[in-house]
């Protein structure tokens, strides 16, 4: 099964979950793989173009004296994944730690498994670190 | 319980304008600014005066103001409650130099709901007058006098929403008890929605537990505001957000019509139960369908 064998290759890649993802730049919100099907560039380029908007524009002191409030530990205020569900669509964005300033955008139908999505996408992740 | 509902009956003096959630928001900072535990008297010169516990609002009081407590406690009621019986307590408590609210619910011509309430309303009250005229505490006291019981007291976002919801009281009480009917253990939140009466989000409801200061609270909603207004570029549907952050740290938003909610969950375990419970909300009403789809923790 393509899914299984390669989750989260650039473009249009599982059958299964029929999910598509790519690299974009946080800064800039552009998609950063240039060989990209165009499908696949036509799903993800709204997505990635919020980026500049969604990363860096909440005080990182408000998310840790909220962290604080929480209970957790403050020091980290960087969102690590922000998902995104409407009738249509799961969207995700998940920054690359690894790659300060990237992170991997995905998009897959609203009927698809939301467990399976973030297990494939956290794979994808992982291989792209080097994990 | 709806502070709301009667907020719009018996707050009839408060200064609404434009300028008055911008003015709030500024006194209130000056009590998010003291350190957690502070308990003293925020002065306002002549003018007024806030007694604080642990930085909650336990009293307010601005000279401005037209109504005061035992007005409210007594117009709650129907019939009135009995304007002789409310000032012998009212009398007995100014010699025994203890709160009037409390003694007042020991006698049984108020229950502890509407004493909230009541207070509520008069603190809102007294703080939109101060802030409305413009003042800044020109100094805090501090004391150790505790003994205010912290069911009646109140944190500044408390006070920042009940004044928020003047614009739309039926709106609020709406978000009030979806917001109720939503978090879970582990959770706080607000609703808000944009209006002309701010150039930010107008924080409309907030849950007992939130105790964020109230320009992080507001940060926070114009941060989710933006979310939804990017996300609204590529897909017009998008109601229901997740973002994690600090390892376990989650915030959940979501849409129904104009008004927006932010849950804040300490655990990964938090936001998949507030998601969930969209869940069963949006199977009743319809608003958030694809939260359905989101039942388990990631």
């Amino acid at each position: 099964m393509r899914a299984r064998r390669d989750p989260l290759g650039s473009g249009l890649e599982s059958g299964a979950l029929d999910l598509v993802c790519a690299a974009a730049s946080l800064k800039t919100g552009a998609l950063l793989d240039q060989n990209l099907p165009e499908r696949a560039r036509e799903r993800l380029e709204g997505l990635a173009a919020t980026l500049p908007d969604l990363f860096g524009t909440l005080d990182p002191t408000c998310l840790d004296r909220i962290a604080e409030r929480l209970g957790g530990e403050p020091g980290d205020t960087t969102f690590r994944e922000i998902l995104l569900l409407s009738d249509k669509s799961l969207h995700v964005i998940q920054p690359l730690t690894g790659q300060p300033g990237v992170a991997l955008v995905a998009e897959c139908p609203a009927t698809s498994s939301i467990g399976l999505v973030l297990s494939a996408i956290r794979a994808r992740v992982m291989d792209m670190e080097g994990g | 319980m709806s502070v709301e509902r009667e907020s719009s009956r018996v707050l009839p003096s408060i200064p609404v304008g434009p300028g008055l959630i911008a003015s709030v928001l500024r006194l209130l900072a000056f009590i998010d600014d003291l350190p957690a535990g502070a308990t003293g008297v925020l002065k306002f010169g002549e003018d007024g005066l806030i007694l604080l516990e642990s930085r909650k609002i336990c009293w307010a009081v601005a000279r401005s103001m037209r109504l005061r407590l035992t007005d409210i406690l007594r117009n709650q009621s129907t019939p009135p409650l009995p304007r002789e019986a409310v000032e012998e307590i009212y009398r007995r408590c100014k010699v025994d130099g203890k709160p009037i609210g409390e003694a007042l619910v020991m006698s049984g011509l108020v229950t502890e709901a509407g004493l909230r309430v009541a207070l509520f309303k008069h603190n809102g009250e007294a703080i939109a007058h101060l802030a409305g005229s413009g003042l800044s505490p020109d100094a805090f006291v501090s004391h150790t006098r505790t003994g205010y019981d912290p069911k009646f007291s109140f944190s500044p976002c408390e006070v920042l929403a009940m004044l928020g919801s003047l614009d739309d009281p039926a709106r609020a009480l709406a978000a009030q008890i979806e917001l109720g009917n939503a978090l879970v253990p582990d959770s706080f939140g607000a609703a808000f929605v944009r209006s002309d009466t701010t150039s930010g989000a107008l924080v409309i409801a907030v849950d007992r537990a939130c105790d964020l200061p109230v320009s992080d609270l507001v940060e926070v909603c114009n941060w989710t505001a933006g979310l939804f207004d990017v996300a609204h570029t590529f897909d017009r549907e998008a109601a229901l957000a997740r973002a994690t952050w600090g390892g376990h740290l989650a915030l959940v938003t979501w849409r129904a019509k104009d008004v927006a909610f932010v849950g804040l969950c300490a655990s990964r375990a938090a936001a998949a139960r507030l998601v969930s419970r969209l869940e069963s909300t949006a199977k009743s009403s319809g608003v958030i369908a694809t939260a359905a789809r989101y039942g388990g923790p990631a």
